[in-house]
């Protein structure tokens, strides 16, 4: 439906960072507690208060920009953006406009075509989160009630450049972020939860020119799914604007998940933005950044080719045992109890990780421990066990405390790879399907997994499928 | 309890202590101090019930040094001006021994040269603003007034320390660092004064002021004639700095979490409409429109403003290189403070003193030394930035030259 144009689309994402206090007080930033429990005189505003800047936000805001490549600047300042509204009781935010904390950052994203793309951030500033509005009805009444708990929370905002083009892309890129952030451990980004907010600037243009249109700004989307869906329906949209001669105008829509559009919203109001006189400038000594930069963690990137180098994984094995830090973290503490890292890779990823969504519990949480999980992948990398026998055994670690040595002994998971034991049951097997074993021979190959079929089922499943197979061959040929 | 000096007086005033620097002194605030449990409503609708949850720093220090806090005086709305000001007249009539006002445009200067009193502003940084309800951060500070000048060197020695609550306040090893920058090693004392600042006064009020430099000079005060060229810039860069950050200040007065709240609105943006317009005075309102016509507007001038600002700083404080002081007439007869009821009639009775607020050096108005018709018009001595304590040892040696003199 776009075809002949290109998106062009920024992206402005409220990250909220996982401190212990809000950005100004030493209230608890907790903000699901029950409403209005963390506040104190400085942030509901009361007259006579003044703002007190979180060493905390600081450190933890220059760990968001230092995992998006950013560059701190050595001074930075607070604004009061002004604007009336009942979330917001002092009538201006605090956040830094004209000073922001860091400037000139990059994410590298894998683009539609399989090549690696860069992607500008333009700037990151630190700025107070404000109060939840809450809209109730008491009888008939609509009431808006306010929730402070949330409010001079502390965020970051990170604005990128208009380069990304397509819907895909800008979901990539927020995963890649996403995951950067992550690791820096600043913020859980759960744009379910309310701690990442994305708002996209989007405009459109045709393929092949560098004009900047004027943008729309949309609102209001809970996941990266929506991001993706909101941006694709506004770039229709204003495609179709642009083929009926409409001109596209700046204002800002919001996403509706249910009818999956996008609606206007408002006028796009700019507020001022004046320099805050009371909370002074930030100022980043280099030897604090030091400091801060040795607290950095080994990041995806890097992580990725030490572990195709150090572990030879495969590039996407790496690339699913660093995209989160307590996978890579599980990961390594598996290998320390030796258990070979192709099978620990391919291992958390398809059997452990899916066990534990199911069970709605994490790594982190699990009471399976990486030594007892790398007790299992050691057996079966020597064959003590089979495939199938140790995807028995790995549910019941999760269910106790026991070894896996101890679980395949007590239930006899050992596997049977002696060829005197398993020759006779091949013969057997033979034996009883005469007819399966004369379609073999005519050619028909179908038949060799019959036959491996019921000589498996024959040993209870214990059986070493290789050793087997190379004794049904022989048999056979 | 209430009269027309204070408009909440402690029924049973007492020392919170039974030692201490200020053992007794006596103390009233302005309504806009936050004093715990007492109404603070600034002479305004818009805080109108508003009781703090606790003291402001210096309140709480008064109190920690055994001194007696009195009550509440009236004050201009959010304080700015003077004309409903009773501090002074709480000074002057021996209700208190000491008042704090706040000192945004040069309030506590002015109220005290009127009413015979000192009259000192520290230098920005100095005094913690915690727990002060004011309109211009960067501009105002606490100011103290007091008939005896003992009196307000005791009380800046209680109450001047560094407060982590205020993150202005000056942290006491750049206090240092400063200090050793300025204080050249110049025995005797070099007071410097202009005549961009005589400019306004009558031919008797310039001969009166010669007389007063005439006493410095007879108290080991060596007088030297400088030149201020953009003296007449300071009201300006004030006006459009401060109004901007009153009409910001101002922005929680909404109404909703304490003072007057508007009855009737159609809907929440009509309530803090009709609320706003309810609460604040012509004058108040006049500035608030001018700081958002400068926000919303003309950033560009007051992006302007900012840069004199910096400019008339860093001018002023060359003179101090080779001064250690400037001597200003705190006001004149012919621009009454007490009667100013429209900005322009504000700015131009408190073009003397708001120079020191803009720059945020410390300025002391001193009684007795530059009168005429009849009246004390205050001789206000403009320090150092930081160096509050020198400007001190200048009174401490004029009030004994003139006790001494007597």
């Amino acid at each position: 439906m776009t075809q002949g144009f290109q998106g062009v689309i920024g992206l402005e994402i409220h990250v909220q960072l996982n401190c212990a206090t809000k950005m100004f007080c030493n209230c608890p930033n907790r903000p699901g507690d029950e409403p209005n429990r963390n506040t104190c005189p400085i942030c509901l505003w009361l007259p006579g208060n003044l703002p007190r800047f979180s060493q905390e936000a600081l450190e933890k805001a220059t760990l968001a920009c230092l995992a998006l490549n950013c560059q701190i600047q050595e001074k930075s300042a607070f604004d009061q953006k002004v604007y009336y509204y009942p979330d917001l009781p002092k009538g201006y935010q605090l956040s830094q406009f004209h000073r922001p904390l860091a400037r000139n950052g990059w994410l590298d994203i894998v683009g539609e075509d399989g090549n690696s793309q860069r992607i500008r951030i333009q700037k990151i500033h630190m700025e107070e989160d404000v109060a939840r509005l809450v809209h109730e009805k008491e009888g008939r009444t609509p009431v808006s009630l306010v929730d402070f708990n949330r409010a001079g929370t502390p965020l970051v905002e990170i604005v990128t450049e208009p380069d990304l083009h397509s819907p895909r892309d800008a979901m990539e890129f927020l995963r890649v972020l996403r995951t950067q952030l992550r690791y820096s451990e600043c913020s859980q980004c759960s744009m379910e939860q309310g701690s990442m907010r994305v708002d996209a600037n989007v405009s459109v243009r045709p393929l092949g020119r560098d004009l900047l249109n004027p943008k729309v700004e949309i609102k209001n989307m809970n996941s990266i799914r929506h991001v993706g869906d909101a941006i694709a329906f506004e770039m229709d949209r204003q495609v179709e604007c642009v083929r009926g001669g409409e001109p596209v105008v700046m204002h800002t829509r919001l996403w509706e998940p249910d009818a999956r559009i996008t609606v206007p919203m408002r006028g796009k109001f700019e507020g001022p933005c004046v320099p805050d006189p009371s909370v002074p400038p930030v100022v980043v000594e280099d030897s604090w950044l030091q400091e801060i930069i040795q607290k950095m963690p080994e990041m995806p990137g890097a992580k990725v080719e030490r572990f195709v180098t150090r572990y030879g994984l495969t590039h996407e094995e790496a690339q699913h045992m660093s995209s989160e830090r307590e996978v890579s973290g599980y990961f390594e503490k598996a290998l320390d109890h030796e258990a070979p890292p192709r099978l620990a890779a391919q291992w958390i990823a398809t059997q452990l990780l899916p066990l534990l969504k199911e069970r709605d519990v994490s790594l982190e949480t699990t009471s399976l421990d990486p030594g007892r999980f790398a007790g299992l992948l050691f057996m079966l990398g020597r064959e003590e066990i089979n495939v199938n026998a140790a995807r028995d055994v790995l549910k019941r670690l999760l269910e106790s405390t026991a070894t896996a040595a101890e679980i395949v002994d007590q239930c006899g998971y050992r596997q049977v790879s002696g060829a005197e034991e398993l020759e006779a049951l091949v013969d057997r097997v033979l034996a009883e399907n005469p007819s399966a074993v004369e379609n073999f021979r005519k050619g028909a190959s179908k038949a060799m997994g019959f036959l491996m079929g019921q000589a498996m089922q024959a040993s209870k499943g214990k059986a070493n499928p290789r050793v087997l197979k190379e004794l049904m061959t022989k048999k056979l040929g | 309890m209430h009269s027309e000096v204070f408009s909440h007086v402690d029924p049973a005033p007492v020392a919170a202590k039974s030692e201490g620097g200020l053992l007794g002194k006596r103390v009233g605030v302005q309504s806009l101090f936050c004093v715990q449990g007492w109404p603070c409503e600034g002479g305004s609708r818009a805080l109108k019930g508003f009781v703090p949850l606790e003291d402001a720093t210096v309140v709480q220090r008064v109190k920690g040094e055994g001194g007696v806090l009195v009550g509440n005086t009236h004050c201009s709305e959010l304080g700015l001006g003077v004309t409903r000001d009773s501090a002074a007249r709480a000074v002057a009539e021996k209700h208190v021994d000491a008042a704090f006002m706040i000192d945004v445009l040069g309030e506590a200067r002015m109220a005290a040269a009127r009413a015979g009193l000192f009259g000192f502003k520290p230098s920005w940084g100095r005094i913690s603003r915690f727990g002060l309800t004011g309109l211009a951060p960067s501009m105002e500070c606490c100011g103290i007034l007091a008939a005896r000048w003992k009196d307000i060197s005791a009380i800046f020695s209680a109450i001047a320390s560094f407060d982590e609550r205020d993150p202005s306040m000056v942290v006491p090893s750049e206090l240092v660092a400063e200090g050793a920058q300025t204080g050249s090693g110049r025995n005797g004392m070099v007071a410097g004064f202009f005549p961009q600042s005589l400019e306004r006064l009558s031919s008797e009020e310039r001969e009166a002021f010669s007389l007063a430099l005439g006493e410095l000079e007879g108290a080991g005060v060596t007088l030297r004639q400088v030149e201020m060229k953009e003296f007449h810039l300071f009201p300006v860069a004030h006006q459009v700095i401060a109004s901007v950050e009153a009409s910001s200040s101002c922005g929680k007065y909404d109404g909703v979490r304490f003072g007057h709240r508007a009855t009737g609105a159609k809907n929440w943006n009509d309530m803090y409409v009709k609320t706003r317009r309810e609460s604040f005075g012509l004058l108040l309102k006049t500035f608030l429109f001018q700081g958002a016509y400068f926000q919303f507007e003309n950033y560009a001038a007051f992006e302007n403003a900012c840069r004199i600002r910096a400019r008339l700083v860093q001018e002023t404080r060359k003179f101090f290189r080779e001064l250690d002081m400037l001597v200003i007439p705190t006001q004149d007869n012919a621009r009454d403070a007490f009667q100013a009821r429209s900005l322009k009639e504000l700015y131009s009775a408190f073009s003397c003193t708001l120079p020191a607020n803009v720059t945020g050096q410390p300025a002391l108005s001193l009684p007795g030394l530059f009168r005429s018709a009849g009246r004390d018009m205050g001789l206000q001595v403009v320090g150092s930035y930081l160096e509050d304590e020198k400007l001190f040892s200048l009174a401490d040696r004029l009030v004994a030259h003139r006790e001494g003199s007597a």
